[in-house]
């Protein structure tokens, strides 16, 4: 390793390294075992509280989007006193990697889904979590393509086109229900529908199980009408829901067979 | 187009006042493309909106010249496609590095001022002026500590890389102002004898001190001060001379943002200081 890679090695480390006191307390013991120069070691030694400032900024620069964007999250883990040792494990971790900034808060949740940490002790923290960033990721997700040929009226043999941000999904808690005050999801599943409608903004609507169902068959490409009656709803009122949905901005139209 | 005057940088929280404009309400704006390239949604649109209708200049945040990882082709191809639409007449970054092994800190850290590392920072920004076939700008960053037992100084160090690299000077001036403070030097005799032809830009910020570091952090938080207006007014006269044009200047604003109406007075402030530095150099030619 060049004396260049070896400095920026060093200085990475101190960046993502979960406390700065052992760095600060032997510069140069932290350079040399990190087989930098001697001359190296001594500038790190001399410089040693400077380079601690940078790693205040780094740990803002990569941990303030993620508090933006899981409020609720971290108002759990504080009330635990864990979401500073959580923070601590998703830096060591490097698996920030887009050199996009927006990107933080996503690798966040899927630092949060691969390496299931605090998952055993808090069943729910995934869900949350994964709820919280909804938001964040629908408002950015990138436009699709002009539809055409689409009218606003459904017909029983017309097929739904979804809006392309539009999620049918389904927690195993009420995470809709979880707030900063009150940062625990009551248990049970909940079925939840969120897009982004016409003017940009954030939606979601809470579904049966059976509308949930419904809009699962609609999304696969079934035609409106026999789907419905698979599952025992009535047509009309069927027709009624994906009027709404049209209305409310989560679907581009129907095509018609 | 040619670029001249005092811009603001376009931010997340203008947008929707700037979009509703008729016109731009400065002569050019500058922006950041990692901002807006893969993303959809009003905010991108308003985004689009405003750089089709107003100048803009761009500056990015994420190339880490004088990092060792190489780049993803997929970001420069997006860039590069970018930048062409736009019609950019250059494309800039920072003499810094912010990634490493794939990770990245989304910080400007500092490249160790040695011959290894100019050699690297030279090698990738010819690679990377190449590939967005764009004249490249390389900016000045405030640092707060040297990396490693220095073989320079930093005029050394940028004047090599920029000669080496042959491109473009970004002179940030409140960086410039930064360092002469935390490190103690005399900000215009560090300008004098370095390579004013080169400029192609300015930026000008705020800044912020912190009691606890007995330093001052480069936050782009705070309004302008006077000082550095003034360092920008005494190097602005030196730049025309030595490149023939009033060189634009940007305000940038990413902390603590103001409302849009206070940010164009600040911005309004500074073009007095600009067009009175320029003039004042017309009367003493």
């Amino acid at each position: 390793m060049s004396r260049l890679d070896n400095l920026q090695r060093s200085m990475f480390d101190l960046m993502v390294a979960p406390d700065a006191a052992p760095f600060l307390a032997d510069p140069q013991g932290w350079g040399q075992a990190r087989g930098l120069e001697t001359a190296d070691q001594g500038a790190l030694a001399a410089r040693a509280t400077r380079l601690a400032v940078y790693r205040d900024l780094v740990q803002f620069a990569l941990t303030d989007p993620v508090e933006d964007c899981f409020p609720i999250t971290q108002a759990l883990l504080e009330a635990e006193g864990a979401w500073k040792g959580c923070l601590a494990a998703f830096l060591d971790s490097r698996t920030v990697q887009s050199p996009y900034y927006r990107d933080v808060a996503p690798a966040f949740l899927a630092w949060l889904v691969d390496s299931g940490w605090g998952a055993e002790r808090w069943p729910y923290l995934l869900p949350l979590a994964h709820w919280e960033h909804l938001e964040l990721e629908l408002l950015r997700h990138p436009d699709g393509p002009p539809a055409e040929g689409l009218t606003p009226e459904p017909a029983p043999d017309a097929t739904l086109v979804a809006e392309v941000t539009l999620r049918n999904l389904t927690y195993p808690c009420h995470v809709q229900e979880a707030g900063v005050e009150d940062p625990i999801p009551p248990d049970g599943p909940s079925h939840l529908l969120a897009w982004r409608d016409r003017e940009g903004s954030f939606r979601s609507l809470e579904l049966s199980p059976t509308a949930s169902a419904l809009l699962a068959r609609w999304m696969a490409g079934d035609p409106l009408g026999p789907a419905a009656e698979a599952l025992g709803v009535d047509r009309g009122e069927a027709l009624r829901l994906g009027r709404d949905l049209y209305a409310k901005g989560a679907l581009a139209g129907f095509r018609s067979a | 187009m040619s670029f001249t005057g005092v811009g603001v940088g376009l931010r997340r929280p203008h947008l929707e006042a700037v979009a509703a404009l008729s016109a731009s309400p400065v002569p050019f704006w500058e922006f950041a493309p990692e901002n807006v390239i893969g993303q959809g949604g009003r905010k991108a649109r308003l985004t689009r909106e405003i750089l089709q209708r107003d100048p803009v200049l761009t500056h990015g945040l994420s190339l880490s010249i004088g990092g060792p990882d190489d780049w993803d082709p997929e970001q420069i191809r997006d860039l590069k496609a970018f930048l062409r639409e736009l019609e950019a007449p250059w494309h800039s970054e920072h003499l810094c590095w912010t990634s490493l092994g794939g990770a990245t800190t989304h910080e400007l850290l500092p490249v160790p001022f040695t011959k290894e590392g100019v050699a690297r920072c030279v090698a990738r920004s010819r690679e990377l002026q190449d590939r967005l076939e764009l004249p490249f700008l390389l900016e000045n960053i405030s640092w707060y500590a040297e990396l490693g037992e220095p073989e320079m100084d930093e005029r050394a160090f940028l004047t090599e890389v920029l000669e080496g690299a042959d491109v473009g000077w970004l002179l940030d001036i409140n960086n410039l102002y930064v360092n002469s403070v935390n490190h103690g030097f005399d900000a215009k005799a560090w300008l004098t004898g370095m390579p004013l032809h080169r400029v192609a830009q300015m930026h000008i910020a705020g800044h912020d001190w912190f009691e606890e570091d007995r330093l001052i952090i480069d936050t782009h938080g705070a309004p302008v001060i006077d000082p550095v207006v003034e360092l920008m007014q005494w190097v602005l006269p030196r730049i025309q001379e030595a490149t023939g044009k009033a060189v634009p200047v940007l305000l940038e604003r990413d902390n603590a943002i103001p409302e849009l109406e206070e940010l164009l007075a600040e911005r309004a402030r500074l073009q007095v200081a600009y067009d009175a530095a320029l003039a004042d150099s017309e009367v003493a030619g």
